[in-house]
Parts: C-alpha cells; structure tokens; sequence
C-alpha cells in the first residue's frame, strides 16, 4: 500500500515537472514578446530592450527555466507582469471564491445528478425515465453563458432575491452555484442510471431480490454501492477541475476566482501567472487524482486485492 | 435541519469572504458616493507601472502631477504647480510649486518628490513604461547606465522648485510631465513597500485608498487634506472590477451602479428613448482607427494600389454598423487634437476610381490578408471592409489573432501586409502622431506600415524643435498632406465614446485622451 502510494506520488512530481516545463516553453513559442506585452504597444525599442534585460528575457532558455523552477520549488511562482505582485499571492488571494463556488456546485450537481438518476433507474422505460433522459440532455447542453445571464436576469434583475454577481454574501452563491451544477447534474444523472439500470440486472441484485428484499433495499444496499463508484471517479477529476477556475461563470458572475485571473493572464500574456495558473491546476488535478485513487482502494475491496503483492 | 444548513452555508461563506476581503463596503448615510464598474481589474496602482486606461483613471485620483488637463480638454492647466517657465529654446522648463500641497501620510510634498518621481521611472529596475519620456532630460544616459547617483538635468535648488535641462529642445515636454509617470511619490512610502508599492499608493490627489479587493472592488475616499478646497465633492468611489460589458449594464438598469458604457445591442435602444438619451454623454477621441498598408511589401508597394484601397471603403457605412460611435477620419490626426488641419479632404468613396487605379496598376484579382484583433467589433469592421473590396475585384481573407501576437507580428518587416489597427494619442501634439507612426527610427516599432518618405522624415525634424505653435503646427500639417497622398494607411474613422449615467450624478464629463476626472463629480443626496 505504501509502495503504491510512494509511486503514485512520484508519478504526480513528474507530471508536475513536465507541466512546468511544457507551460514554460509553450509560453516562449508562442510568437508574441512578453516585454511588449508588459510596456504595452507604445514602447519604443529602447524601453522594450531594458525591460528584457531586466527580466532576464535574453538569458538562454534553460537558465530562465532553471531559475524558474527553483523559485517555484520554494513556493514563488514569480510576480506578475502586469500586476507586478507575487502570483502566489494572487493564487492564494483568489482561490477561497473558487473554492466555495466549486464545492458548492460539486454537491448540487452530485444530489441532483443521483437524485434524477435513481429516479429514472427506478422506473425505467417508463414516461418518467423518458422525460428526465430529455430533462438531462438540455442540461447537458444548456450553454453556461446563457444560462448564467438568464439567471442574472430572472433572480437579479426583476425578482431582485439575489445580487447581481459579485461575492458579497450567501445569496450572491446561489446563482452561480445553480449555473456551474445544472450540467454536471445531467451528465451525472445519465451515467448512474446506466450503470444502476446494469447493476440492477446482475445476479447479486437477483439474488437480493429472491432473497425477499424490499426493492428500495435493493436498490439503495446493493445496486448503488457499485453504479456509484464510477461517479467517485468523475467527480473526483470534476472537482479539481472546478477548483483550478471556472472562467465563464466566474466571468458572467463577477466571481473574484482562479479562473477569471487566468482569462486575464492570457489574454494580457502574462507568462509568469500564467504558468503559475496551469501548474496549480496541474497540482490539484495531480492530488485529485492521488485521492480518488485512494478512496478506490477504501470503496471497493477487489481493487485493494489486485493492488497487493 | 434547514437552519442549520443555512448557518453552515453562512459560516462557509464567511471564511471564504475574510480570505477575500469581506462583504460589500457599507457608508454612513448621507454619505456621497459614486459606483462604477470597470471591465478589468486594476493592474497597477503605481504611478510608475500603469500604463492603461483603467490604471491611469485610479492613479488620476490618488496622485498630483505638475500639470494636468482640464476636465473636458487637452489643454494644460497647472496642479502641483502654481506657474512655469519655458525658455525660448525649449530645453530649459522651471516650475513653480503650491506650498500647501500634502501627502495623505501629513508630509509637505516638495520639487525633491517630482524629481525622485522622475529618477524611479528612469531607474530599468523598476520596468518602467514611462522611461522614453524622460531620456532627454540631461545625465538620463548617465543615470540608467548607473553612473551617476541623480539626473544631471533636474535641478531643485529650493523644496518650491524645480528645474529640467534637456538635452536637446522639446517643445512638449510639459504635456510628459502631465502623464501620471511624473506624479510625485514619497521616497520613504516606496522605499518601505517596494514593488508592494502599487497596493498601498501614498499621493497627494484628491482621493485615498482605502480597499482595493482584487477582481472585487476598488474604493476610494475623499482625501480632507486635498489642496484644492470644497473638492472633491464625492465622499467616495466604489468601483466594481472584472464586471463584464452585459453585467455592468444590468447593474445599471438595475440602479446598481451610476455610470456605465453602453453595449452595442443596447445603443439603439438608449438613443431612441429620450428619457436616456438625455443620461448620455459622448466625447470625439484623439484617436485614429486605420487600415495599415505596409509599403514595403506587395501589392502595397505601387502607390496606386494603396490609394484604390482608400477609395474602395466606404467609411460611412462602416461608421452606421458602429451605431454612429465614430467621425469619418480624412487624413491621420483626430478633429481633437491641436494641430488638426480641417481643409484636408482625404479620399471620398469612389468605387469606380479605385477599380480604375487598379487596372492602371496592373492589379485584375488581387487576393489579401487582413490582420485584425480577435473581437466582435473588429471583425464587423473587417467583414465590411471585405465587401467594400469585393467590389473592387479585391479577395480579402481575414486573419483575426490575439493583441499580443498581433503587436509582435506588425513589429517584423515583410510579415504583415494589411491590418485594421488604431492609435490613441499620449499628448495633444502631431508629434505623438505623425514622428511616432511615420518615422524611419520607428520601424521594428510603432510604424506598423514601413512607412519612409524623406520629405516627410525632414519635415518631422524640422518641426519637432519648433515652439512657435502656429509654425509648427504648418510644418506638421505639410508632413501629413505627404503622408495622406503617399496613403500608407486607409483613414477609417475618430472612435466617439458614450457613457450613460444616472439622473442623479451630475457634472459627469469625458475627457478625449484620459479617464474622467472624478474630483467635481457630484451625485444628488438622498436619490
């Protein structure tokens, strides 16, 4: 357990190197110059030249990578060009927005997701399962932007019950929250019911059921424990990928998180946070990853046995 | 079960808001205050680093410059200075200081802060994008090579004044020291936060800092020892940051906010309801959006082809798709800026003559690309501009890439032969215009065209010294007659910027070259 576990985390530094460095040279390819983008589309030749030098932009390639990775060893992701504060700094200061707004939507879209696809499970082929296949997909499909200013409209604008954007309260959660979870919700519904619907035509659950179990005990106590698993998967993943930025909510919304501060650093090319941005959210993808793995092994006892030497 | 959720969710919240910052910022009642929104998020408060509209609005507020511009004109009246001198031959400007004028940290600020100001820009390890600005100032070179602890050129031999030698005649130097680059700063408020600076500005202006939230918020408060009395006549400015065009509108309607732009599928709609349209107001820029031909690069090394070019695209049309928020341009310098020369005529839209120059030049099919900016308005404007040429037997295809590649790609010879693009100017003087876009020495730079033509290149030097304004404005004017007849551009239009604000600010007024200046703002108690 152990060894699988010290390999894992060994595998996560080395995605972690190779983000860095693919970010770090994707960002020098690019054909764009970094002191332009930093002294703006006035500066002169002179201006730009001081400001390369000053940012150590005409050192050879591995020398600035070499100092990069350093500092970023030591937690300093560099300051931002633009902004000119410590992008660590920035990262930290935006991530708590992020945070709750992803932890939020995670759980909203995982009862929604289960609710709706137990639901339609439960009455297979029957009108109802047809309707929430139908309910799923258009949530599924709904455009974030649409949706999102749909919201603004209905909830802020006329009903007035909650803030138009920004992150000021509670309630200013609730539209966001409902935006970023609608479609996950749908795609969750859909792949618990198919794996609920397989799991409920297996022999276990036959014998459950000539067993003389109820079959809400059936469902709940034996076909769910397994149709769950690959949603621990899924949300897993989904969850880092919502704690490194959701740039379209965040950005319809006014929300103060990563993802927006992303949007801004690529579009104002500004390397340093951008590299810093990707390599966090390579970090929580790679911890997420590391811990989904790990509560398989908790979750399902066949996993741990074929991991065992 | 439900309070419980409800008290957790709150708590939740509440820590992830004290890592942020915190709620909305709450006022006495009664107190003034004015609430924007802004696109983007401030970049920098440092008067040293900004270099933006949004950076230059704040900075604006927080800082004092020796002169400025006045609230709805690029005329230049004094602020920190009560008078100055200029020698006739422009390389000698002296400055007279107001003796009232306080830091909001209680110290006097004296000419030694206008010349640290100065110094810090000059320094290459602040990365300053103000530098150019001040190189002609005696010692500069001396200065940043480091080998000299102060610029020669500044002199201060009393804390009330303050003396530049240049090192060659500028006749517009005074317009440099009104950009917010040479706005005292207190040595000892940089030298303790470092580049930390920017997140606790210490000024003299009319306003303070008193939070600024990340892509949250800004709010400003009145500064009581401001130098000017009864201003500013706001208690404070609360602007929202990172709020996109669509929300900021629905704030707006909403009565959330006070001022804000109008997005373009909302313009028709305020401009034909009297009841908003009387909450407009709008302001002709000293900018020019233009067609770049690089003339060094075929088709648009035949002179004839890049007149056909200017005669093919109808600028009207192309104003009307802009809801009308343009002027049509007729040669290179906006209607806004002194020097402007109304008898020039440019190219009218004339389909038939620019067929007419392209057969002449041999030119039967041509097929073009065009560079623009990857956003909504560029493309409608390249999209028009694409049927004009059609109809010319003109093929354009667009290429619409991000700013910051498309600022290096112009920036390489032979690379990039047609672009949409536009200058805005720095200061009210053809200089900003015609030497920084037209010159040889801005190649690789500036000059997107390739542009040279020798008369024009004497012309400039001629005129660049000259400090008697009505000459030197006719020896601009003649460099620009050349530079529309030799047609490196295709003179588009002069963007006009709207604003709307509620019915209770008032004296809410644009300027055509910097942000509004907030100080005589006023909103009516209790609305």
């Amino acid at each position: 357990m152990l060894i699988y576990l010290a390999r894992r985390i060994v595998f996560g530094a080395v995605v972690l190197l190779g983000t860095s460095l693919i970010t770090f040279l994707i960002a020098f390819v690019i054909p764009a110059d970094p002191a332009v983008a930093m002294a703006g589309a006035k500066a002169d030749p002179q201006t730009l030249a001081t400001i390369r030098h000053e940012l150590g932009l005409d050192q050879p390639l591995y020398v600035q990578y070499g100092r990069y990775l350093d500092r970023a060893l030591h937690g300093d992701l560099g300051r931002s060009y633009i902004r000119r504060q410590s992008v660590t700094a920035l990262i930290v200061s935006r991530f708590p927005a992020t945070a709750i707004l992803a932890v939020s939507a995670m759980a909203l879209s995982l009862i929604l997701g289960v609710l709706m696809g137990t639901v339609a499970a439960a009455w297979h082929d029957r009108p109802i399962d047809h309707t929430l296949l139908v309910f799923s997909l258009g949530l599924v499909s709904m455009p974030v932007f649409w949706l999102g200013t749909m919201l603004l409209i209905a909830g802020g604008l006329y009903l007035r019950d909650f803030p138009l954007g920004g992150f000021e309260g509670p309630r200013s959660l609730v539209l966001p929250t409902i935006t970023l979870a609608l479609g996950s919700a749908g795609y969750y519904s859909r792949i618990l019911h198919t794996n609920l619907v397989e799991a409920l035509g297996q022999d276990y659950v036959r014998t459950a059921r000539g067993k003389g179990l109820s079959p809400a005990r059936t469902m709940f106590k034996h076909a769910m424990a397994n149709a769950l698993l690959p949603l621990v998967t899924l949300a897993g993943l989904d969850l880092a990928g919502l704690l490194s930025g959701v740039v379209l909510t965040e950005t319809v919304f006014d929300w103060p998180g990563i993802g927006r501060l992303a949007f801004e650093a690529i579009f104002n090319l500004d390397i340093p946070l951008i590299m810093g941005t990707v390599l966090f959210a390579a970090f929580l993808i790679v911890v997420a990853n590391l811990a989904v793995d790990l509560l398989y092994l908790w979750l399902d006892p066949r996993i741990r046995l074929e991991q065992a030497p | 079960m439900r309070a419980a959720l409800k008290i957790l969710a709150a708590l939740v919240f509440a820590a992830a808001s004290a890592c942020n910052g915190g709620g909305a910022p709450e006022f006495a009642p009664g107190t003034s205050v004015l609430r924007l929104a802004e696109v983007n998020d401030v970049p920098t408060l440092d008067p040293a680093a900004g270099y933006d509209t949004v950076s230059w609005l704040f900075e604006q507020m927080l800082f004092s410059t020796l002169v400025r511009y006045g609230d709805a004109d690029v005329k230049l009246h004094p602020d920190a200075a009560l008078s100055w001198t200029v020698s006739p031959d422009a390389t000698v400007f002296t400055f007279h200081l107001r003796r009232d004028i306080r830091f909001t940290s209680g110290r006097a600020v004296t000419s030694a802060d206008f010349r640290y100001a100065i110094e810090r820009v000059l320094n290459p390890k602040t990365n300053s994008k103000g530098m150019e600005y001040f190189r002609s100032i005696q010692g500069a070179p001396e200065f940043i090579a480091g080998r000299a602890a102060h610029l020669s050129g500044i002199v201060t031999p009393d804390p009330w004044t303050i003396i530049f030698h240049l090192r060659a005649p500028d006749p517009i130097f005074v317009d440099k020291l009104a950009m917010p680059f040479a706005a005292a700063v207190p040595h000892e408020a940089v030298e303790r936060w470092g580049e930390d600076f920017s997140r606790h500005p210490v000024g003299s202006g009319p306003f303070m800092l008193k939070e600024w939230i990340g892509g949250q918020r800004i709010v400003m408060v009145k500064n009581p020892h401001y130098f000017i009395r009864d201003l500013p006549k706001l208690d404070a400015v609360v602007d929202l940051l990172g709020v996109s065009a669509e929300l900021e509108w629905l704030k707006f309607e909403a009565g959330e906010i006070d001022v804000s732009a109008i997005p373009t599928a909302e313009f028709v709609y305020v401009m034909k309801t009297p009841s908003l349209k009387r909450l407009t107001t709008h302001q002709v820029t000293v900018a020019t959006q233009y067609l770049g031909m690089n003339s060094q690069m075929a088709p648009f090394t035949d002179l004839r082809v890049r007149q056909a070019f200017n005669y093919a695209i109808d600028k009207h049309k192309l104003i009307a798709l802009l809801n009308g928020r343009g002027v049509v341009a007729h040669g290179v310098m906006p209607p806004t800026l002194p020097g402007f020369d109304p008898d020039l005529k440019g190219y009218p839209y004339d389909p038939d003559r620019a067929r007419q120059l392209l057969a002449e030049a041999g030119m039967k099919r041509l097929n073009v690309k065009l560079w623009l900016l990857a956003d909504q308005t560029e493309l409608m404007v390249g999209q028009s501009i694409q049927q004009d040429l059609a109809l010319v037997g003109v093929d354009l295809t667009l290429k619409p890439i991000a700013l910051a590649p498309l600022l290096d790609a112009v920036r390489q010879p032979n690379n990039v032969p047609f672009m949409v693009f536009g200058w805005e100017a720095d200061f009210p003087d053809p200089s900003n215009f015609l030497d920084v876009l037209f010159s040889r020495s801005q190649w690789g730079a500036n000059n997107d065209t390739f542009y040279y033509n020798p008369r024009v290149e004497a012309l400039l030097k001629e005129a660049a010294p000259v400090t008697d304004l009505k000459k030197r404005y006719a020896l601009y004017d003649q460099a620009e007659k050349i530079i529309v007849d030799d047609a490196p551009w295709v003179f588009l239009y002069n963007p006009v910027a709207y604003v709307i604000h509620q019915p209770w600010v008032h004296d809410f007024v644009l300027n055509p070259m910097r942000p509004t200046r907030l100080e005589k703002v006023w909103v009516s108690p209790h609305h």
